[in-house]
């Protein structure tokens, strides 16, 4: 008996392992290895280059433009949704009529595949005819076609708003489910103390949702360094490199211009900075821990 | 002039009302505490009275105003919750400032108040912690702290030491009814399920039952002269005794064989129910009621005893010297004192009392 059950816990835990050895630490390893190859992506000779493409990195003007684009790409991604989701929530949060509906709206988008919302919003960006531009012109009442996507000033921008819109949905939900567990005798001492609304959000309420906060923000850091699918559908990283990530360098540098072994280097280099960021993350949980755990 | 007054106040929630018209004057100054049984009210009414729950009908009024509508906190009171309701991010100190620091106080005039009511609580070593590294009691001093800084005219504490061991408990009582004394002219309201603390604290006891006052008294009246077998039956422990017994005349009541002459004459006749404390029952060679010991319950001090008697199914409760050698199974004489006897219409009596 107790036998058997062994076997299947081994087996039944194998194949999830195996799935990640396969997709996971498999390409991890082999893009260690090829950084320091100058792979093309097809043939099968290639030669060993030592730290050849790591010392390129430091005079790619590209990469230096790809780190301004992500930190700004990750900053807003993280810091949009967030703020976004919070303030739905808390307004959602009171019980008013149509708050259900409302929260089912703003969750919708989660649905969506990041390929769809991408879809969605090039649409709506469409110079000629789409829905911003055709409201601009309603409002204004003069013509109106901005090329959004096609514009180096507001490409990123724009890719922007349209990955906050679908992100704000999950952090919506995530605050509602924290909002629940704030104790209410807590709220009702603000009640008592003569706290305003706004001193109740910012000094209580807050504070209280810092758990909640860990894990939308948490979320929001992997999503935005797997954020990679919505700015190939919108910009592809142009124009003139203006919406380019890491993610998106690395995978032109290996796939458009068959750099594999530099690519290569490239993720490598951004594996780096996300388990960088993941640590100090980590660091601050065990403290946000010992006060609310 | 009554600090709060409480006219005809009315509470439902939704199709059911829980309190069904409650009037009180309560005085500046005064310890008043509500008791009752689970369910009767008493966190409601507090509640009412902070006015963290609006009333259905009728009129409060704090300090000659009527502040029926009047949000919690403009009604210069404060609050101690049973959960201490302390903000687990802020350390004992800011827990302690909240309320000065939401109305702006400057900051060296929110540390000197902080660290006099640390003080007064003996909270000074702690101020730098979080509520979670207190314990129990010394959260709930933090909460007190924190209600005590403004200086509220009124207080209002729901069950704020039911969480606490009995030790502790005790402690934290005498530190209560310290506090009321150094803060004078402040009024406190006081929701308990604590016999002793009720008796001990208050200057003034308030029985509820099922949403309505049974009785208003200092704590020796209600010992002493309860109004109905309700408040006999639940102020006192062990509780009140209720047995069957028969009118003879104005000053004689018949108890199984037995005649007791009252002191006072009753206006009752007929059948009414006969109630004793158990404190008020010896054992003693000249007793003439019979009784046989079922068991005994040794407290050091005293014995509690619970018997059985042939004119009741009910078993019967007396608390003798902890000295007394008796055996279980053995009949005893017991003795009424009659100046501790009291007589209720035979209805009144209802079965949750005597539970
Ligand atoms: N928000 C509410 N909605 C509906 N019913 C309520 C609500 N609050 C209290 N009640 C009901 O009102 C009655 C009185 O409740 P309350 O909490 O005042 O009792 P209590 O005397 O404080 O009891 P306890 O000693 O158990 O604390 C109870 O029957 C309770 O179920
Ligand atoms: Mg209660």
């Amino acid at each position: 008996m107790e036998r058997e059950n062994r076997f299947w816990r081994v087996a039944l835990l194998a194949l999830p392992l195996f799935v990640f050895l396969a997709l996971v630490i498999w390409p991890l390893l082999s893009s260690f290895y090829y950084s320091f190859t100058n792979w093309n992506g097809f043939n099968s000779d290639y030669d060993y280059v030592g730290f050849e493409n790591f010392k390129r990195i430091w005079t790619d003007r590209l990469f230096f433009n790809a780190i301004v684009n992500t930190s700004i790409w990750m900053a807003a991604a993280i810091l949009l949704p967030t703020i976004l989701g919070l303030s739905l929530a808390l307004l959602l949060d009171a019980k008013v009529r149509g708050s259900k509906i409302f929260k089912t709206i703003f969750y919708l988008p989660i649905c969506l595949s990041a390929i769809v919302v991408g879809q969605i919003w090039v649409w709506i960006y469409q110079p000629d005819w789409g829905l911003l531009n055709t409201v601009i012109e309603q409002i204004t009442g003069s013509r109106f076609n901005y090329a959004w996507l096609a514009r180096p000033d507001s490409a990123l921008y724009a890719v922007i708003v349209a990955w906050s819109w679908q992100q704000t949905g999950l952090s919506m939900v995530i605050y509602l489910a924290g909002l629940t567990s704030v104790p209410s005798d807590l709220l009702e001492v603000c009640d008592i103390e003569g706290a305003t609304p706004w001193q109740k959000i910012r000094q209580v309420i807050i504070p209280l949702l810092t758990p909640s906060t860990v894990v939308v923000v948490a979320l929001s850091v992997i999503n935005s360094l797997k954020g990679f699918d919505i700015l190939f559908i919108m910009t592809g990283g142009g124009p003139f490199n203006s919406s380019d990530t890491l993610a998106m360098h690395m995978y032109n540098e290996s796939f458009r211009k068959y750099f594999m072994g530099y690519g290569s280097a490239i993720s490598v280099v951004l594996f780096l900075i996300a388990l960088t960021i993941i640590g100090l993350y980590f660091r601050q949980l065990k403290k946000v821990d010992d006060i609310y755990g | 002039m009554a600090q709060v007054t409480l006219k005809n106040i009315k509470k439902s929630f939704g199709p059911t009302e829980v309190i069904k018209g409650v009037d009180l004057d309560i005085q500046q100054g005064e310890f008043v505490v509500f008791v009752g049984p689970s369910g009767c009210g008493k966190s409601t009414m507090l509640r009412m009275i902070s006015g963290l729950e609006d009333v259905s009908a009728g009129q409060i009024g704090i300090d000659g105003r009527d502040v029926t509508h009047v949000s919690p906190s403009k009604r210069d009171l404060a609050m101690v919750f049973q959960s201490y309701a302390l903000f687990p991010h802020l350390t004992v100190a800011e827990n302690i400032g909240f309320g000065l620091k939401l109305h702006k106080t400057p900051k060296a005039e929110i540390n000197r108040r902080v660290e006099e009511v640390a003080k007064t609580l003996q909270l000074e070593a702690l101020l730098d912690r979080t509520p979670r590294q207190l314990s129990g009691g010394q959260r709930q001093r933090v909460a007190i702290g924190r209600s005590i800084i403004r200086n509220p005219k009124v207080f209002l504490f729901d069950e704020p030491l039911s969480n606490l061991d009995a030790a502790l408990r005790g402690k934290m009582r005498l530190e209560i009814a310290r506090l009321h004394k150094e803060l004078k002219d402040v009024t406190m309201i006081y929701v308990t399920h604590d016999q002793v603390e009720a008796m001990t604290l208050a200057d003034r006891i308030v029985v509820f039952n099922q949403g309505r006052i049974e009785q208003v008294g200092t704590p020796m009246e209600l010992y002493h002269t309860p109004a109905n077998p309700f408040v006999a039956g639940f102020i006192g422990a062990p509780a009140m005794n209720f047995l069957p017994a028969e009118m003879l005349s104005e000053q004689q009541v018949r108890l199984g064989e037995t005649v007791l002459d009252l002191p006072q004459s009753s206006a009752l006749s007929g059948a009414v129910t006969l109630g004793i404390r158990p404190e008020h029952i010896e054992v003693s060679d000249g007793g003439e009621i019979m009784a046989t010991l079922d068991l005994m319950e040794k407290l050091g001090s005293e014995t509690l005893l619970h018997l059985t008697t042939p004119f009741s199914d009910s078993p019967l409760t007396a608390r003798v010297d902890g000295a007394v050698e008796l055996t279980e199974g053995q009949t005893l004489r017991l003795k009424f004192n009659p100046n501790a006897v009291h007589i209720f219409a035979a209805s009144e009596v209802r079965p949750a009392m005597t539970a």
